[in-house]
């Protein structure tokens, strides 16, 4: 059998070798950081082609909505979406190989690296079908590392997560860079300092 | 797929003459990447980076075993169904089942080099399943019919022009459209394939033992649906992409996406435990994940050439190769080109199978300076070559030149010194002296420059 027959080489192959011992946990040593990780999170996640919207309380958040998703003929919504939000009576809803604006919540975010994170639950296809992708942050559910934030999310990783860092994007053709090429091609960060449940 | 790495003379002779456009499109995408690793390695204690990584990457492989049964516990308890392939027929046999008992006719695919490495493509097309690349740039290769051309940017060698031909004959776009309208065409057709497929082909960059976390990074997203959309993944993981800690993963998809364009980490990353679950509205039923040998056990053997299998397939050594860049991974005949390539072709082809490519090298060293984990590439390619010599399949130049190379090479110093110190031999002393005599002896005396490779290459030649 395949399994056995590879470990037993593996194990032949290691006979008598030297242990290397795992290093330290990884730091991110020499990152520089800004005092608050929004603007970390900001400065990269526009860097990479994504745009930053920050406001201030749920209700802003809820007017602001209203008045971006009016210019989308068909809305899929996330099923993690708050219901607060009042996204459910008022989208005109679209199966999201249709619509022309998704909607998700994150789970969190990544301030050293700009990005989303985002969880199966949500749904999948409404965070990579529609052209545009509006996805709403909690600030508290900002992490200032990468590995503070899988140390977070580590009890309960669910079936999967996707980082989302900025819009789909390629430089296959001639080095020039093209966006929207399988995902989005238009992703907005709208990260409201409430907490959004 | 067949290597044809023996043909590596003759190939880059007929690029180098035939379609001297593929050595300016190379030079200057592998430029771009290499500017843009340099920038992002500024930002960070790249040192500090890399001697980490390195530990752990060694670490892992001293402890491979364990780490491997671990994954496969972890997977299954997940949902993940976790097969074991020694070679590439095994390989075939697994996905030929799955083929046959879920009735898949239409498959999508995210760019594996692992893929190309075991001919998946050519298996699956001819038990009459229809495979499409869906990596904008395997894309474009697969409608021409060619490999990969570069780990990361598979069709770099290939123009905007080219592409516009292409395109205009098969998906109809005009012979003057710009990119956007290019990739717009792509994603219409491939917007179709993704929706109508059975299975979902995936590689995996890193597969996590303590968490069974299989982790993809990309930037179209096309890795994202290739796994979301159909009902079935699999994805192909060679035994040595094994990290032991979720920790350990957050150093190595900046690290990664660092060395390979410069990109905090990439636009997509995909973090992948099982199949979807009870309370998910979507997502494939069944995850499959092949743990692939193929020559790595024999690999990892190897008392010296195991640190290959450290190489997370960044592509910074094809960057800065000043060989690679003159004409692109095709001449290379196979899956991996460039200096990481030519150190693990040997390992994983045999001796026989993949000589000449240890010699498709100047041996400068820069590859193994930017080497996210420190694999010495530049000294793997001299012990190949020694092997090589050894066996009886290199030329007596290269064996007169091997011993005087290895001599200065293992005392970086003198190797420096010696360097510098060849921009002021005097002709008659370098008839004289061995390599050099044997050089001038048949050809006009070599005029060396004033400035070593090594320092040009350092101050960016053009």
């Amino acid at each position: 059998m395949s399994r056995e027959a590879i470990l037993a080489r593996v194990r032949a192959a290691l006979e008598g070798r030297a242990d290397v011992a795992h290093p330290t946990t990884f730091e991110s040593w020499g990152r520089e950081t800004q005092a608050d990780p929004v603007e970390d999170f900001a400065l990269l996640f526009a860097a990479a082609g994504g745009e930053v919207v920050r406001l201030e309380t749920v209700a802003e958040a809820r007017a602001w909505l209203a008045d971006f998703r009016a210019a989308f003929v068909g809305v899929v919504v996330g099923q993690t979406v708050p219901d607060g939000l009042d996204l459910g009576l008022a989208v005109q809803r679209a199966l999201p190989e249709e619509a022309a604006l998704g909607i998700s919540l994150a789970r969190g975010a990544i301030a050293e690296t700009g990005s989303l994170i985002l969880d199966a639950r949500d749904g999948r296809r409404v965070q990579l079908l529609p052209p545009t992708h509006v996805v709403l942050l909690a600030r508290s559910t900002m992490h200032r590392t990468m590995a503070d934030a899988f140390e977070a999310v580590s009890g309960d990783l669910g079936s999967a997560i996707g980082l989302h860092s900025g819009p789909s994007k390629s430089a296959d053709i001639g080095q020039i860079l093209v966006k929207g090429v399988h995902g989005p091609g238009r992703v907005v960060a709208l990260i409201v300092e409430e907490e959004l449940a | 797929m067949q290597a044809r790495s023996r043909d590596y003379r003759i190939r880059a002779r007929e690029i180098l003459s035939g379609a001297p456009e593929v050595r300016d499109a190379v030079t200057r995408a592998t430029r771009t990447f290499d500017t843009h690793r340099v920038g992002a390695f500024e930002q960070i204690d790249a040192e500090r980076w890399r001697a980490w990584a390195e530990a752990v990457k060694s670490h892992l492989l001293m402890n491979l075993d364990d780490y491997l049964v671990e994954a496969e516990a972890r997977l299954q308890e997940n949902g993940a169904v976790v097969h074991w392939a020694e070679r590439s027929s095994d390989v075939h046999e697994i996905l030929g089942r799955i083929v046959e008992a879920e009735g898949v006719e239409r498959v999508v695919k995210g760019k594996s080099m692992l893929s190309e490495e075991l001919g998946v493509n050519d298996f699956l097309e001819s038990g009459n399943v229809r495979v499409s690349e869906t990596d904008l740039g395997e894309y474009v290769i697969q409608l021409l019919g060619e490999p990969p051309s570069h780990i990361v940017g598979p069709a770099i060698h290939r123009s905007v022009d080219d592409i516009r031909r292409l395109f205009h004959e098969e998906l109809g776009t005009s012979l003057d459209a710009d990119p956007d309208t290019l990739a717009s065409a792509a994603r219409d057709a491939l917007r179709a394939d993704f929706l109508a497929a059975d299975m979902g082909i995936t590689g995996g960059n890193f597969l996590v033992a303590e968490t069974g976390t299989l982790a993809l990074i990309e930037n179209e997203g096309n890795i994202r649906i290739s796994t979301s959309a159909p009902r079935i993944h699999v994805a192909l993981v060679g035994i040595e992409k094994l990290l032991p800690r979720l920790s350990d993963l957050a150093g190595f998809l900046q690290l990664t996406s660092r060395a390979a364009t410069g990109q905090p980490v990439g636009n997509f990353v995909s973090l992948i435990h099982g199949p979807r679950r009870g309370d998910e509205v979507d997502g494939p039923e069944q995850v499959h994940v092949i743990l692939v040998d193929n020559g790595r056990t024999e690999l990892l053997a190897d008392e010296h050439a195991w640190e290959a299998l450290r190489c997370v397939r960044c592509g910074a050594c094809l960057n800065i190769c000043p060989v690679f860049r003159q004409t692109g991974g095709h001449p290379y005949g196979w899956a991996y080109s460039g200096p990481i390539g030519s150190v693990l072709a040997p390992g994983l082809l045999g001796l026989e199978a993949s000589d000449p490519l240890p010699f498709a090298s100047s041996l400068c060293g820069a590859c193994s300076e930017v080497c996210p984990v420190r694999i010495p590439i530049h000294e793997l390619l001299l012990t190949w070559r020694e092997r090589m010599v050894r066996n009886g399949s290199a030329g007596p130049f290269e064996k007169t030149a091997m011993r005087a190379f290895r001599a200065l090479s293992a005392r970086p110093g003198l190797f420096a010194r010696a360097g510098r110190a060849l921009g002021v031999v005097p002709d008659g002393l370098a008839r004289r002296l061995p390599v050099l005599g044997a050089w001038s002896a048949v050809r006009a005396p070599l005029r060396p420059s004033p400035k070593s490779f090594r320092a040009l290459w350092r101050e960016g030649i053009e």
